[in-house]
């Protein structure tokens, strides 16, 4: 076939390609012919510009406060992970209790006292136990890919945990947002105290959020979650609504 | 649009948002990427309103409209260096990744329902009193872009929307109107020939 006759079979597919309207098959073939077809491309950069104004034809709305509020948390808890965390030294004035609320060990601003009210309605809430069931999802039949139900404080929310390649990823659907000015902290244990990760999430407005837990869960024997103060902490500051043991 | 800009070091040096709202998105992103929150909330607050009204207009629903811009948003501040501004502007890229995700999530709907969706057509979704005019400097964009889908024959223009706003392909369209095949790619092709040449230097021409 001649450039040209390739041409003839792809020009008739730019509309639908600047439109989104291709097939996943038809996009990634149109695609490779746009390498090489610089007609199309041409063509393409012509059109694109008319669909990408196509978004000003809608009516405008103001997008929700709360929207925005969701956004900026994660955002900034996110800009403060690139800045130095407390150090661990801070882990030892704690007093050692696996949950505690000790100053010493917190990132945030607020003191423990006046986030108590919100951290104790989840706290407070009846303790749902899940059973562990696991769906065996590797090609092996084995230990490679399964997924864990985690246990979860909160009613009607559910967490489940996708274990694959030595990594684990958090499915959540259903929980409620995180006190105001925190966050939710994935923590991991193998032997002795909780240890913070990087993991620091909130959830959609429908309760959803999927995370994934930092590193390798070799030898891990839970994943919790609690809800931190912005910036997350070092140590626990609340108790874990979930828990998920491996 | 020519604007005069204050020197990038300036802004946003000590975390406020008030000297960031003199520069470009362009130079907004810079930031951005360096990981400046408070960058990014301009850009969030310049486009956000565009990118939630888009979602809305293709899903018809909020609370998935708002998950959509959410995550579209997060996927903007965590990979500000991905932005290349020789491809068009800040906003043409958000609303880019809206766009792409709204369909994303339209065609894990079932087929059905993505087009009962699509088949409304370009009926407002959403209550009058939520409108808003925040974005007074685009009116003018807004109604030339309107004005230009309006005059295209219903046939072409009803493709245009089912495709950009109803997230349908081709191939579903052709099946939905009963309707070949070559005949909706002709329509489309055709829609956006006239858009082009009606928009003329109304449109975004990439730097």
């Amino acid at each position: 076939m001649s450039a040209d006759e390739r041409h003839e079979r792809f020009a008739e597919d730019v509309a639908a390609y600047v439109l989104g309207a291709l097939g996943e098959d038809e996009h990634d073939t149109f695609v490779a012919h746009l390498s090489s077809c610089a007609v199309c491309r041409d063509e393409v950069a012509a059109l694109q510009r008319v669909a990408s104004a196509l978004p000003s034809a809608v009516p405008q709305l103001a997008s929700p406060p709360e929207l925005k509020r969701r956004v900026m948390d994660t955002v900034r808890v996110e800009a403060g992970l690139r800045e130095p965390r407390v150090a661990a030294s801070a882990r030892s004035q704690s007093g050692g209790s696996r949950w505690s609320r000790g100053e010493g060990a917190r990132v945030g601003r607020r003191a423990p006292g006046s986030r108590r009210g919100a951290l104790g309605a989840l706290a407070g809430l009846a303790a749902i136990a899940i059973a562990i069931a696991i769906a065996v999802a590797g090609s092996d039949g084995g230990s490679s890919s399964r997924v864990i139900q985690a246990q979860v404080t909160v009613p009607h929310a559910t967490v489940a945990v996708k274990l694959s390649g030595g990594h684990a990823e958090l499915d959540v659907a259903g929980m409620p947002q995180s006190p105001r000015d925190h966050v939710y902290e994935v923590w991991i244990k193998r032997s002795g105290d909780a240890q913070p990760t990087d993991a620091l999430f909130t959830v959609s407005a429908a309760g959803r959020a999927t995370v994934g837990v930092p590193g390798s869960i070799s030898g891990v024997k839970q994943i919790m979650v609690t809800a931190e103060p912005r910036g997350g902490s070092v140590v626990p500051t609340s108790k874990p609504v979930i828990v998920a043991s491996l | 649009m020519t604007r005069m800009f204050k020197p990038l070091r300036s802004a946003g040096g000590d975390g406020s948002a008030a000297p960031l709202l003199v520069l470009a998105d362009e130079e907004l992103m810079q930031l951005v990427y360096r990981g400046n929150a408070a960058a990014f909330e301009v850009i969030y607050d310049r486009h956000s309103s565009a990118a939630f009204s888009l979602a809305c207009r293709m899903c018809g629903q909020r609370s998935l409209a708002e998950d959509i811009v959410q995550e579209a948003f997060l996927s903007l501040w965590r990979s500000g260096a991905r932005y290349d501004r020789n491809r068009g502007s800040v906003r043409t890229w958000t609303l880019g990744i809206v766009h792409n995700r709204t369909i994303d999530a339209l065609r894990r709907r079932s087929t059905r329902e993505a087009v009962q969706l699509a088949d409304e057509g370009l009926a407002e979704r959403v209550p009058a009193k939520e409108r808003t005019e925040l974005e007074f400097a685009r009116r003018d964009e807004t109604r030339e872009i309107r004005d230009a889908l309006g005059q295209l024959p219903a046939e072409q223009s009803r493709v245009i929307e089912l495709a950009y706003f109803g997230g349908l392909t081709h191939g579903e369209i052709a099946s939905m109107l009963e309707t070949p095949l070559g005949t909706i790619k002709g329509r489309m092709r055709l829609g956006l020939g006239k858009m082009r040449a009606a928009l003329g230097d109304a449109l975004e021409v990439a730097p």
